[in-house]
């Protein structure tokens, strides 16, 4: 296998994105009215108690959190999960066993290409423009600043195995829209995006916070903000490597199954 | 050493039984009934380096299965295959490196990018060196005459500009052999003429080995030496396409013309059809038996002023052929 091929997937799939560039607007205004209507729903929650933190957190702080959890780690995964989900159910899917590489990491390499398109032109913007009109915290300490970074590179492998795995369901069952819309009621409830998981009733917080989607979101968000000590992080951080171990198994052994079944089925 | 081997290769596909309706559609929830589909039955051929093999046969006959087979992207259900010396689906990788396949039907360029990016992504995937890429590219890209839009996006291109950039981009790594599955399909007649000289011309000068699919007969005069006709899942013929007509059963026609008519004529070479008194149509049972023949054993003495010799449409031949097979089917 040729390894210098994913980089250049990577550029590729940046490079196409650039052919839809005007869809950047939209991507950045979305982003924005979401992020402006949970600061509105945040504030209004903040001013109804006496104190001016809840739980131990300020607003300022929440609202970091609701960009990070938000449109930061969160960012677009639908466009991997229509991309596996249509190659399959079209059988464009067997042009890649034609090539001289592994789909998941072709996959991983073009997810990668969007991810960094998103970053520049979506993700930077959104945040200065917060930054700017309401404001953002700085992580909460040194070590919390230099800790958030791996968590936001487990982030990022855990939505990618999510989606992909969610994705080549689609051989199986065949409908990859009504998984787009499960997945995501999931994982708004789940990976704190909306919610972090320190408002939760205790027992949801316990399941929540072992689940894999938690690394997605609430993980990687709560550390910035400093709710998570040094030990806890790194425990948290063992976790999430074991989880992530977990569903990478998860995801070789469906693509071996879909190998499989394309080869004997064809499809 | 043959380059490419089928021994007695089938497949068969499992089709679940679909009931139609709602309450069909629960009940093959539940039941796991299955219609066996045979799409090769039995196949066996071999392939020497440098030929070029037209496989034809009518819809449904079982070619892109074979094409998937050879190219490793389907397991045979029975038989032995084996590609460059290799079984094609054990060794996905290693086979996918040394072979090219254009799919008529189905993209490999990237759709967003101009075409000169997308054959860069093959520099990447196949591992060319770059002196090698950039030497193929040129000759490529000549001979196909894509300079007018390589630097476009593959979205904006017309069907035979794709088709000649799907070409190109299976052939950069320089492959051993090429699968075509129906190349020229939708192609209007300046676009299959290219496409069929460019192939004719890469099997001629770089020696590489061409299987391909069609309904097309011209692509197999034009470019395939050699043709495989399979028919339900099953060889029919394996020859040059100047032999399908007898292995068909197909006879030449012949026509003599009398100043004035001979009274009955009865001949060993060739059997009378249809008389006109003056003019006679016959049809000659071997391909073996020539003109010649015929005339000395009819000897002198007729007052023969013409003689005409009609070639079947091969075209005309095989159709007559499918649809006999078609009444056959239906027929108890
Ligand atoms: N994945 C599959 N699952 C079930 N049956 C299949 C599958 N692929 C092909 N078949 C069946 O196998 C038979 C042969 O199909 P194949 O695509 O090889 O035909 P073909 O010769 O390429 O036809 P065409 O000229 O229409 O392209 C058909 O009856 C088809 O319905
Ligand atoms: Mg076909």
């Amino acid at each position: 296998m040729k390894l210098a091929a994913y980089p250049a997937f990577t550029a590729t799939a940046f490079q196409s994105r650039l052919a839809y560039r005007n869809q950047v607007w939209s991507g950045v205004f979305g982003e924005l009215v979401f992020m402006f209507a949970r600061i509105a729903i945040w504030t209004s929650v903040f001013s109804t108690v006496a104190s001016d933190s809840v739980d131990g957190v300020t607003l300022p702080q929440m609202i970091t959190y609701a960009l990070l959890a938000g449109p930061v780690l969160y960012w677009d995964y639908s466009r991997l999960l229509r991309d596996v989900g249509t190659a399959v159910k079209s059988g464009d899917i067997a042009v890649y066993l034609l090539k001289p590489l592994l789909y998941p990491a072709y996959m991983l390499a073009n997810h990668t290409g969007n991810f960094l398109f998103d970053l520049l032109t979506v993700t930077v913007p959104v945040a200065i423009i917060i930054g700017f009109t309401v404001g953002l915290v700085p992580p909460a300490s040194l070590f919390h600043g230099l800790a958030f970074l791996p968590f936001w590179a487990l982030s990022f492998g855990m939505l990618f195995l999510l989606t992909t795995i969610l994705g080549l369901a689609a051989f199986w069952l065949m409908t990859a829209d009504s998984l787009d819309w499960f997945f995501n009621s999931i994982m708004t409830l789940l990976a704190g995006g909306i919610v972090p998981l320190w408002f939760f009733p205790g027992w949801l917080a316990a399941i929540a916070g072992n689940l894999p989607f938690a690394w997605v979101s609430y993980y990687p968000a709560a550390i910035y903000i400093g709710q998570l000590d040094p030990s806890q992080a790194l425990t948290a951080f063992i976790i999430g490597l074991v989880w992530f171990a977990v569903l990478l198994g998860v995801l070789l052994w469906l693509w071996a199954k879909a190998r499989h079944r394309l080869i004997v089925q064809g499809g | 050493m043959a380059i490419i081997s089928a021994q007695g290769v089938e497949k068969t596909f499992r089709q679940p039984k679909r009931q139609s309706g709602l309450a069909g559609a629960i009940r093959s929830l539940f039941s796991r009934d299955y219609t066996e589909v045979r799409a090769v039955n039995g196949i066996s051929f071999t392939i020497q380096p440098g030929e070029a093999v037209g496989y034809l046969g009518p819809n449904g006959a079982g070619k892109s299965t074979m094409i998937k087979m050879m190219t490793g992207i389907l397991v045979p259900t029975a038989g032995t295959l084996s590609v460059l010396g290799r079984e094609p689906h054990s060794n996905r990788i290693t086979n996918a490196a040394e072979i090219g396949v254009v799919f008529g039907q189905r993209s490999q360029l990237w759709w967003d990018l101009p075409v000169r990016d997308s054959f860069d992504l093959n520099r990447h995937i196949y591992d060319i060196p770059t002196p090698r890429f950039a030497e193929n590219l040129t000759r490529l890209t000549t001979m196909l005459d894509m300079g007018g839009y390589i630097d476009r996006p593959v979205r904006q291109l017309s069907l035979g500009q794709r088709m000649r950039a799907e070409i190109a981009m299976a052939l950069l790594h320089d492959p051993k052999i090429l699968f075509l599955d129906e190349p020229t399909i939708g192609l209007d007649v300046v676009a299959k003429d290219v496409v069929r000289k460019f192939l004719a011309e890469v099997n001629r000068e770089r020696g590489t080995t061409i299987i391909l699919t069609t309904h097309d007969l011209v692509d197999i005069e034009e470019i395939c030496p050699r043709l495989i006709m399979v028919d339900d899942g099953k060889l029919l013929f394996d020859g040059e396409l100047k032999h399908l007509r007898s292995a068909l059963g197909s006879r030449r026609r012949l026509k003599l013309e009398f100043g004035t008519d001979p009274g009955p004529i009865t001949l060993k070479t060739a059997h009378l059809v249809t008389d006109e008194g003056a003019a006679k149509h016959f049809l000659l049972d071997s391909e073996q038996t020539s003109i010649l023949d015929v005339l000395t054993e009819l000897g002198s003495g007729h007052d023969l002023k013409d003689v005409k010799l009609e070639e079947p449409d091969i075209e005309e031949v095989i159709r007559t052929f499918y649809k006999n097979k078609v009444q056959a089917g239906v027929a108890p």
